[in-house]
């Protein structure tokens, strides 16, 4: 190889963006193989190309998914990779130590709209229950409070989504952003708890610990949205089996511990 | 990175209350099921679909590039590697690829100057009359917070399909100065958006 390492190393931005020649590339790619801390460094660089193209995104024609799922149902898939086959996509190359770290908290700053979906969806239950609930205006008021303190989370400049599970049993989602000091919480596959037991939510901050509210019986396995306002620096978000009624300190162990963004 | 990743469970009991989790999805894609196709379709056709609109600007043709790259998904899911990157991640890089190799068949030459005049627009034009998601406005910031010859040399590489000795070609700026450039840009802006 006639480049030096250094040099070699500064092309990790061209080819994350695939504007790397041919030549090039290969001699790039050969270079990733041998150095863990390149590869560590295409995937991040991998990570922030691709919120840059997944940002643009547009609707596609509905004619399309049709043609897509003809398509997949009479193409053959490929096997796996074996231990022995090469890398078929450089740049996602194995760790030679093993990668495999696991970590329960994910942040994934791609599937907000899912999120935003059940939102909405939330908010046309809210405006159905505003037709149907003639009856109930105090209810239907506090739904639309509580879909607008949804929407302020949902569409704040700051907004990010941690995901994790429970111990227990099931998911936690949650939706933070700093600047509205506060957070939108969802569940599912949370395990059914008798009738004398709750779910609930606290905020643990080097102030102590304060009550964040009681979950609310899972309806098909799902729990929430939920907001829960007022997070100050340094608190983290955690979720423990209560007395029906709630408790003012936590009588149980965590069966979910949250980090916050600070 | 690998850390900030959790492995998807490929046992059949994985994926209840996880609809969300694209690597899980694409871990049941590569056992062939089709429902998590269709799931994954949802997820990603739309962010391939614009990125891809980005690059190859012709309408007809990105949506031949997205169903391309959808195949693709569906035949290699067995390959993704959740260690390794998000599932988001790997289906980008595969639709990038297949958009900027789209645009380097064509090699005409007076249509990729054209392109080069309007890169600069590029982003704005392509993220407009979309559907919006809450990652669009951030991207932008963090856009903005790059040196401009850092947002040109990524951008231009990125939208432009140019090659790093193109961007320095059209930007009049040394080659290792671009390549720099692109490196640096993509740190600030992986360091903004919060990705590891």
């Amino acid at each position: 190889m006639r480049r030096g390492q250094s040099d070699l190393h500064t092309l990790a931005g061209a080819y994350a963006l695939d504007a790397v020649p041919d030549g090039d590339r290969a001699r790039f790619e050969r270079h990733l193989g041998r150095c863990e801390a390149c590869a560590q460094e295409i995937r991040g660089l991998r990570e922030a190309t691709a919120r840059l193209g997944a940002s643009a995104a547009v609707r596609p024609r509905a004619e399309l998914k049709t043609q897509a799922l003809r398509a997949i149902a009479r193409t053959r898939q490929l096997p796996p990779l074996t231990r022995d086959d090469a890398p078929a996509r450089p740049g996602w190359r194995a760790r030679p130590g093993g990668g495999r770290a696991v970590s329960r908290l994910r942040q994934r700053p791609w599937v907000p709209r899912l999120a935003t979906a059940l939102a909405v969806g939330f908010l046309a239950v809210a405006v159905g229950m505003g037709v149907l609930a003639i009856g109930a205006r105090h209810q239907v008021a506090q739904d639309q409070d509580r879909g607008h303190a949804i929407a302020a989370v949902l569409n704040a400049s700051d907004v990010i989504m941690l995901t994790a599970r429970v111990t227990t049993g099931g998911n936690a989602t949650v939706l933070e952003s700093r600047h509205e000091h506060s957070l939108v919480f969802t569940a599912s596959g949370l395990p059914a708890l008798p009738p004398t037991r709750s779910y609930e939510l606290w905020l643990m901050g080097p102030g102590g610990t304060r009550p964040a509210g009681m979950l609310p019986r899972p309806r098909a396995g799902m729990i929430g949205p939920m907001v829960v306002s007022g997070l100050a620096a340094g608190d983290r978000m955690g979720l423990t089996v209560e007395p029906a009624g709630g408790s003012a300190r936590p009588t149980s162990a965590a069966i979910l511990i949250l980090r916050l963004a600070s | 990175m690998s850390d900030s990743q959790e492995l998807p469970q490929r046992g059949p009991a994985d994926g209840a209350g996880a609809d969300a989790d694209a690597a899980v999805l694409l871990a049941h894609v590569a056992r062939g099921d089709q429902i998590a196709f269709e799931e994954v379709y949802d997820l990603m056709a739309g962010p391939i679909l614009g990125m891809v609109r980005g690059v190859v600007r012709d309408v007809a043709q990105s949506e031949e590039v997205m169903q391309e790259v959808l195949l693709d998904l569906w035949r290699t899911a067995s390959r993704f590697d959740s260690s390794k990157g998000s599932a988001m991640a790997w289906v980008m890089t595969l639709a990038h690829r297949r958009a900027v190799d789209r645009v380097r068949s064509e090699q005409k030459s007076a249509e990729r100057e054209l392109r080069a005049a309007s890169a600069q627009i590029d982003y704005d034009d392509v993220t407009e009359a979309v559907e919006a998601t809450i990652d669009r406005e951030r991207v932008r910031r963090c856009l903005r917070s790059l040196t401009d010859l850092q947002r040109e040399s990524v951008t231009l590489a990125y939208y432009g399909s140019y090659s790093y000795s193109e961007v320095a070609g059209l930007l009049g700026v040394a080659v290792g100065t671009v390549k720099t450039r692109m490196r640096d840009g993509l740190i600030r802006l992986r360091d903004c958006l919060g990705v590891e």
